[in-house]
């Protein structure tokens, strides 16, 4: 009950920061750091994989409404939230994820956690970044964005567990 | 019909996952109905609200700039007065004022802005209740800033120039060819001028303006300048056009209501 009360509670941070906070800093012009995949990235473990589909698939239709697109942060959001079982298990440490833990620094340590948090951040800004784009008329111009998108993004995330989700 | 079943069972996370993904694809396919879907009809009713209590801590840090646009402002609009006064002294002027105006200015917030996307849209303070509908022109004292795309009744969405589905025809001052403003979706700071064919003489940093061939905007409204120019595409010039707003620092904006507009779409279609 704690775990989903509390996952609410993320759930709804997460977007109001990312709409408040967030979308107000632009590096570089044009750039924003997509912290929302927090909330996917910081899923329990044995969240059911619907479950984890849906939720997905409700915070992208959060972020879309307040950014004023047309579903593609729900598309992509949709397609990592598919992603991350599989990629949890292929990052598994040798033994397993332990009971009780979570997917978080804390845990699991620092590289773990920057792997995990880029291959999601990348996934997603491929996804999104394209379907924005919506042509491959600019492939490259598009991929350079998604690259310097993702390490912005990625550096925010992983800082952030420093700072704000500090256990 | 086991088989079936037992398939739906086996494959059911796969399956819901393609079903979410469907219904966030037909939402981009069909982005413009998407707009005006009566969902974010509601939540523009919402998120205008809260965009506009964060937008009054943001405002608040940007006083300084604001003031100083508006000063500058003043001082142009001073000197405009003096040279109409002049004016007024040696004519006769027509009272009739319901004929006289032409244009009409409504000030408005920004209250949400976009930059860093493809499809850029910006909010504002004022809708209907506002005198602010569809297809109204949106100016600053820097320039050019796009048209009115959705109004409600308290907020309106624009369209800004830097949004890939903005077109508006506009015109290069020294020679008065006109042309199609488009945004390539690289830099905010900067779009493209097409359709001026190859036979016409341009020059870098020549200003662009809007050829009032729209009914949206009057004429000589500032777009922008000239930055580099190319001939690659056979007949036409490659035309990039340095955007005179800073759309990053856009607070202040004036709709604009031509009441003549009617007039000229009703005379434009009985003649077609």
């Amino acid at each position: 009950m704690y775990i989903i009360s509390r996952n609410i509670v993320r759930f709804i941070v997460v977007i109001i920061f990312q709409v408040m906070v967030m979308d107000n800093v632009m590096i570089n012009g044009y750039m924003v750091p997509y912290v929302y995949l927090l909330f996917i990235l910081l899923m329990p473990f044995e969240t059911p994989r619907w479950m984890q589909l849906l939720s997905g698939f409700a915070l992208g239709m959060g972020i879309d409404l307040f950014e004023n697109t047309p579903g593609m942060h729900t598309a992509a959001t949709v397609l990592v939230a598919f992603i991350r079982p599989y990629l949890l298990d292929l990052l598994a440490p040798r033994d397993g994820y332990e009971p009780e833990t979570f997917p978080r620094i804390h845990y699991y340590g620092f590289v773990w956690f920057l792997k995990y948090t880029f291959i999601i951040v990348v996934i997603h800004h491929f996804m999104l970044f394209y379907l924005e784009v919506f042509q491959l008329k600019d492939f490259f111009s598009t991929l350079l964005r998604v690259i310097l998108s993702s390490i912005l993004s990625a550096s925010t995330i992983v800082l952030s567990q420093y700072f704000v989700f500090r256990k | 019909m086991r088989t079936l079943i037992r398939f739906i069972q086996k494959y059911s996370n796969l399956l819901l996952f393609i079903l979410l993904e469907i219904i966030a694809i037909v939402f981009i396919v069909q982005s413009s109905n998407f707009q005006r879907s009566k969902l974010v009809g509601l939540n523009r009713q919402v998120t205008g609200y809260l965009f506009s209590k964060v937008d009054g801590a943001r405002e608040y840090f940007s006083l300084k700039e604001v003031n100083q646009q508006l000063a500058y402002e003043n001082v142009e609009l001073r000197n405009k007065l003096g040279q109409i006064s002049e004016l007024m002294d040696s004519a006769t002027v027509v009272s009739d004022v319901q004929h006289s105006i032409h244009y009409f200015y409504v000030p408005s917030r920004i209250v949400h802005n976009s930059i860093s996307k493809q499809l850029n849209y910006i909010t504002l303070d004022k809708g209907k209740k506002h005198g602010v509908f569809r297809d109204m022109g949106v100016i600053s004292d820097q320039g050019l800033v796009g048209i009115v795309l959705e109004s409600s009744h308290n907020f309106a969405t624009v369209i800004p120039v830097i949004n890939r589905d903005f077109r508006l025809s506009v015109k290069i001052k020294s020679n008065n060819y006109a042309g199609i403003l488009q945004w390539e979706g690289v830099s905010p700071q900067q779009a493209i001028l097409t359709e001026i064919p190859f036979h016409v003489n341009i020059l870098e940093s020549d200003t662009v303006l809007t050829s009032g061939f729209s009914s949206i905007f009057p004429e000589g409204i500032r777009v922008g300048k000239i930055e580099s120019f190319s001939l690659e595409k056979g007949n036409f010039y490659d035309i990039k056009i340095k955007l005179s707003t800073d759309f990053q620092s856009l607070f202040h904006v004036n709709v604009i209501r031509n009441y003549r507009q009617e007039e000229q779409l009703n005379l434009e279609d009985r003649t077609r």
